[in-house]
């Protein structure tokens, strides 16, 4: 069907965006890290180079998995603040069956991830069928898992988690550690779920406009409900893990994980509005808090500026990601070409 | 009085804290005494004013995460300065209020202005003013005057000094609400486009909202230090989400447009009696948290299903 | 008369899109003055510069000789100059004294205004605008919408001191009169009124000259009495109105029943019964809130029937939510609207939003990419008319006419035989309302079926194989293609007697 096209239409003369907005904010958080990672090289030769890349890789995986899970309920409108709990429900339950053995390690995991997906998906419900506000909702969740753990190890979480994790934790393969290789793959499938799956399409239209989602045909709850379940269960699997890096659960485990998550979304280009995300981004964000906080550590900055700094960095991340922002960056793009 | 008009004002949540509080006199009797209800409401005040605080945001359609840190910076600085008697308290109080109102300041500039989300910019100051705390205060102490600790949780005339002051911060939204800030702070969070289209100045509103918060969280920490003695860097912690909770109770939607700074401070007395109540009752507090969180839960959708009876009954 | 308004080479850019390009007119004291334009020619930019609701980026508005540049409502007020908005500003669940009063409610100056003083200045202002059925203490929220609109109007009157600006006043009022008279007061005064609307009739009546815009540029002023309506049309347009050519049809009305409703009875409608043929465009009539929006919505699956029956294919079924409606053979797929608030995702390229469908109903764990995308949507695009080299492009960075091809084409991706399309050329710009047109032609000749409802008349007239007339939740007229007329149609549209009036009189 060959159909006139308007004058108006003619009469533009825009091109494509080439790199979005999302692209670039990615691109300069990562030269961002780099440039601390080596750069720090020259303020003392005890800082900074390959070494400390590994430590940041390392230390930064926990809270890159934790951050995809908030990532998508941030996308969905949501926010999940029961990142914290999760993390320690991970823990707790992986130290207590586990035992210090290897028995039925192939079960305890996916069993702690199916019932962290099912706290998730009671998040979920409340969320979208009972209309609680997110925030209230992942709120008391957390704090009745939190409760519950509490009671469950009346105070002092026992148990080992198994030596094959120990090990895992441990183990490098040609110089890398095993860990750092783990975070690699699951960046590649989280950010193929979120980006280039129809998984991940049906995700962000219902967070660009949930009413036009539902007039498209995508079941906008069962999609929402999937989100936290898919938050929960990163969280869990997250805290499985920092029990087998510290060799054991405590009860405040997962306390250090829950507003770097929302930060690192946030840092990392994804609007807390929702309907607008990249992983990627989200990986950025988290390394870049992991790498400062490893530096200022190493620098023996205190925790006072340390806490001060983040808070400085994530601001400033905010007033640059504005879409004013970017309008005039691209406005400054197209007048040099 | 319509039932949209009783919902509105926080009657429901009254009725709900006179049911908690005769539980709590009915299964513990020495409550009742004039000594315990002094130290109920002691414990309460801190809660009721930052929830106070926050209602102003939330009325507006927005979201003030930085109440945990502006509460542990001022309740840092107050630690640190050493002014005695009824003068120093004063100039203490003077200075807190400065203090609250500047974080305030920065809160609204950024987001009224600047126009970046309001969660993640409030996220954004509550952990620098976290660390500015542990700047001043590096671990719980400090001096805390005994004029401020005797004098501010002790009573006046036979009443409290803490209802004193809460029944003050209630009149205040009695008054300020019938005010042209106060409506067009309502009709900023019921429509923010009309609204602007009515004339209002929409960033000016929004930004006076995160200034009357921060106020109300200094008030809040300045009290904290006087009921505890003591100050501490993280004072603010347990008010994150115990805030939130407390507006939610009070019946207040955090969509904006309805709601009253009275309703909340009755929600935050409504979460400490229950504290109170669960203790008494002898359930272990290891499980005070699971059940603290159902009962948010279930405030929530109480006061949803209330909006809906009265949404309905508007459609005629 | 010197003009007291004067507006030279007026511009506004958003980024890379111009909204006005040089807009010169001048308004005259007490004059009543139209402007006129098709959708998307600057008109709602332009009130919103006069209004101070944005600022302009080149040009200058001088009043009484004065450069103004009004930065908001209230700045705008200062300068004499008020505005009654087409989507209305009313703050729903305040009071009308309260709206009307706002943004200073209360007058007090150390104290708040009590309630009474406050609903009583209010009320003298609705006595004085001759306003005596709304009660100032009344709730926003509880009029309808025509009280609404006049109280949003009220609140411009009592505001304008040098001019008044009117962005589509009679959308919902049933009839002119009250107003025209409220005009009369204002401008016997020496207060000038810009009245935008697109019903000519009326601008008629009350109008002295009119500026005609295009592409946001002004064509020039003329004086009402001496041009006629084809003039207007050519100053809007470019070219002459091309001859609403009827494409003929071969009675398509023979095809199977697609759709049926038997007695289908919900809040608004009373019972209706209606059946959608394959290859016919089922044109739907009616003045606004009778009905036609709920049907449509109970169609896309968005609303609930209390009672009556539906019938997609040959089967009964319930709509229970959009999915159904396309999953249910042959499948239905509803355009609303409103595409800004439920039709687009506005970060996602126009490929994403085009092959979302796909997407919907199968799996989860289908790998997509841009270059997928836009491969799936090429054909769909194509059959819009939008330009491929749109597929790229954000679709919020697009026009509200490309926005629209883009909705359209992704209900063509659904595979959906049965088309709901509620108004779909709305706020959408010549150009695309003619691929609009051709692309629902072409859909029907294909064997599907498309039920639509417009606004504007000759659309119908144009379009349909057969139209249907709703009024008060029932349909009074199915009037078949040989007797389609503009008067047939708005006749039937006021009530079911008028009609059978006009063809008796024709008789006659």
């Amino acid at each position: 069907m060959n159909q006139p096209y308007s004058t108006a239409d003619k009469q533009d003369t825009r091109q494509a965006q080439r790199f979005s907005s999302t692209s670039i904010a990615v691109l300069a958080i990562y030269s961002l890290v780099v440039l601390m990672i080596f750069g720090s090289r020259l303020v003392s030769p005890s800082l900074g180079g390959l070494s400390q890349l590994m430590t940041v890789l390392y230390l930064s995986s926990f809270l890159v998995i934790c951050a995809f899970g908030q990532g998508l309920v941030i996308m969905v409108r949501g926010l999940d603040l029961s990142v914290a709990s999760m993390i320690t429900l991970g823990g707790v339950l992986s130290t207590t069956f586990m035992q210090g053995t290897n028995e039925g390690l192939y079960f305890i995991i996916p069993g702690i991830l199916l019932i962290s997906a099912l706290v998730g998906m009671i998040s979920g419900f409340g969320i979208t069928r009972l209309s609680i506000p997110p925030f209230i909702m992942t709120m008391a969740m957390g704090l009745i898992v939190y409760s519950v753990c509490l009671g469950f190890t009346e105070g002092t979480p026992r148990g080992f988690p198994a030596p094959i994790l120990n090990a895992f934790m441990q183990s490098k393969v040609f110089g890398v550690a095993l860990p750092i290789l783990l975070m690699l793959i699951l960046i590649v499938i989280f950010t193929t779920l979120q980006s280039y799956s129809a998984f991940g399409r049906k995700l962000n239209a219902v967070g660009n406009n949930p009413d036009a989602a539902n007039i498209a045909g995508i079941t906008v709850k069962r999609m929402t409900i999937s989100a936290y379940a898919i938050s929960a269960a990163c969280s869990a699997l997250a805290g499985v893990l920092l029990a087998a890096y510290a060799n054991g659960a405590t009860l405040r485990m997962g306390d250090d994980y829950l507003l770097p998550s929302i930060a690192a979304v946030v840092v990392g280009g994804s609007s807390i509005l929702g309907g607008r995300g990249n992983f990627l981004g989200t990986v950025g964000g988290a390394l870049l808090l992991t790498t400062l906080s490893s530096m200022l550590s190493a620098l023996g900055v205190g925790q006072g500026w340390k806490t001060v700094l983040e808070g400085g960095v994530i601001l400033v991340a905010l007033l640059m990601l504005r879409e004013q922002v970017f309008a005039s960056l691209q406005s400054m793009f197209k007048r040099s070409s | 009085m319509t039932i949209k008009r009783i919902a509105d004002s926080g009657l429901m949540i009254m009725v709900i804290y006179i049911l908690i509080f005769a539980m709590y006199g009915a299964v513990q009797p020495s409550a009742l005494s004039a000594y315990s209800i002094q130290g109920l409401f002691n414990n309460s005040l801190p809660l009721m004013l930052a929830a106070a605080g926050a209602t102003f945001v939330i009325l507006q359609g927005g979201f003030d995460l930085s109440v945990a840190g502006t509460i542990s910076l001022v309740n840092a600085i107050v630690a640190v300065l050493q002014f005695d008697g009824a003068l120093g308290a004063i100039g203490m109080l003077a200075i807190a209020l400065a203090a609250g109102i500047l974080v305030g300041a920065i809160n609204g500039f950024v987001v009224a202005y600047l126009k970046v989300q309001a969660i993640a910019a409030t996220l954004a100051t509550m952990i620098i003013c976290q660390g500015v705390a542990l700047l001043i205060l590096r671990a719980p102490g400090g001096y805390v005057s005994d004029f401020m600790t005797y004098e501010l949780t002790g009573s006046m005339f036979g009443i409290p000094v803490a209802i004193i002051i809460a029944t003050l911060v209630a009149l205040l939204w009695f008054v300020f609400r019938r005010t042209n800030a106060g409506r067009n702070l309502l009709a900023v969070g019921q429509d923010a486009k009309a609204a602007e289209l009515s004339g209002i100045n929409v960033a000016r509103t929004q930004f006076f909202s995160f200034i009357w918060a921060g106020a109300l969280y200094a008030l809040a920490a300045y009290f904290l230090a006087a009921l505890t003695s003591t100050g501490s860097p993280s004072a603010g912690e347990p008010f994150l989400l115990l805030t939130f909770a407390a507006v939610a109770l009070g019946g207040t939607a955090f969509g904006g447009g309805r709601g009253s700074v009275t309703a909340s401070l009755l929600g935050a007395a409504t979460l400490v009696l229950m504290q109170k109540l669960l203790f008494s009752v002898g359930v272990s507090s290891f499980y005070t948290g699971m059940i603290q969180g159902m009962i948010m839960v279930l405030a929530v959708l109480f006061s949803g299903a209330v909006q809906f009876v009265v949404d309905r009954r508007n459609i005629i | 008369m010197p003009e007291r308004i004067n507006i030279t080479n007026l511009s506004k850019r958003y980024g890379a899109t111009v909204a006005l390009s040089g807009v010169d007119m001048g308004i005259l004291p007490g004059e009543v003055h139209a402007i006129l334009g098709e959708n998307g020619a600057g008109k709602s930019t332009l009130v919103k510069i006069l209004s101070g609701v944005v600022s302009s980026s080149a040009g200058t508005i001088s009043l009484d000789e004065k450069c103004i540049r009004p930065s908001s409502i209230i700045e705008a007020r200062r300068c004499g100059i008020a505005t009654a908005f087409q989507e209305l500003s009313l703050i729903p669940n305040m009071t009308v004294a309260e709206n009307i009063l706002l943004p200073r409610a209360s007058s007090g100056r150390f104290w708040p205004e009590s309630k009474a003083s406050i609903f009583e200045r209010a009320r003298e202002v609705l006595i004085e605008w001759e306003v005596n059925d709304i009660s100032s203490q009344s709730i926003v929220a509880d009029l309808t919408l025509a009280q609404r609109q006049r109280i949003e109007l009220v609140r411009a009157l009592s505001h304008a001191r040098c001019l008044l600006i009117l962005d589509e006043p009679t959308a919902a009022l049933p009839d002119t009169s009250w107003l025209f008279r409220q005009l009369h007061h204002l401008t016997s005064r020496g207060v000038s009124v810009l009245y935008i609307s697109h019903r000519l009739n009326e601008v008629r009546e009350i109008c002295q000259r009119a500026t005609v815009l295009r592409n946001g540029a002004s064509m020039g002023t003329v004086d009402l009495a001496g041009v006629d309506d084809e003039d207007i049309f050519t100053m809007m347009v470019g070219h002459g109105s091309s001859k609403k050519k009827r494409v003929s049809q071969e009675s398509s009305t023979n095809g199977e029943v697609l759709l049926e409703t038997y007695q289908l009875r919900s809040k608004m409608l009373k019972g209706i019964n209606l059946q959608l043929h394959a290859g016919e465009i089922l044109g739907v009539a009616g003045l606004e809130g009778q009905g036609q929006q709920e049907l449509f919505r109970l169609f896309g699956g968005l609303h609930k029937p209390t009672s009556g029956e539906i019938r997609v294919g040959d089967k009964v079924t319930s709509l229970s939510s959009p999915r159904k409606a396309l999953q249910v053979k042959p499948g239905i797929a509803f355009v609303p609207e409103e595409r800004k608030t439920e039709g687009i995702f506005a970060s996602l390229s126009a490929a994403a939003n085009i092959s979302i469908p796909h997407f919907a109903m199968t799996g989860w764990a289908k790998l997509v990419n841009g270059r997928i995308e836009r491969h799936l949507a090429a054909e769909a695009a194509d059959q819009v008319g939008l330009a491929p080299r749109y597929l790229g492009f954000e679709v919020g960075h697009l026009s509200g006419g490309n926005q629209q091809k883009v909705l359209l084409a992704r209900a063509l991706m659904t595979g959906a035989k049965i088309l709901v399309l509620f108004d779909p050329t709305r706020g959408v710009d010549v150009g695309t309302k003619q691929s609009i047109y051709s692309m629902m032609r072409h859909f029907v000749d294909q064997g599907g079926a498309i039920i639509f409802y417009s606004s504007e008349l000759s659309e119908l007239v144009q379009l349909s194989s057969r139209c249907l007339v709703v009024y008060d939740g029932l349909i009074t007229d199915d009037v078949a293609a040989n007797e389609i007329s503009e008067e047939r149609l708005l006749a039937s549209a006021h009530g079911p007697g008028n009609a059978r009036k006009d063809s008796l009189q024709e008789a006659v």
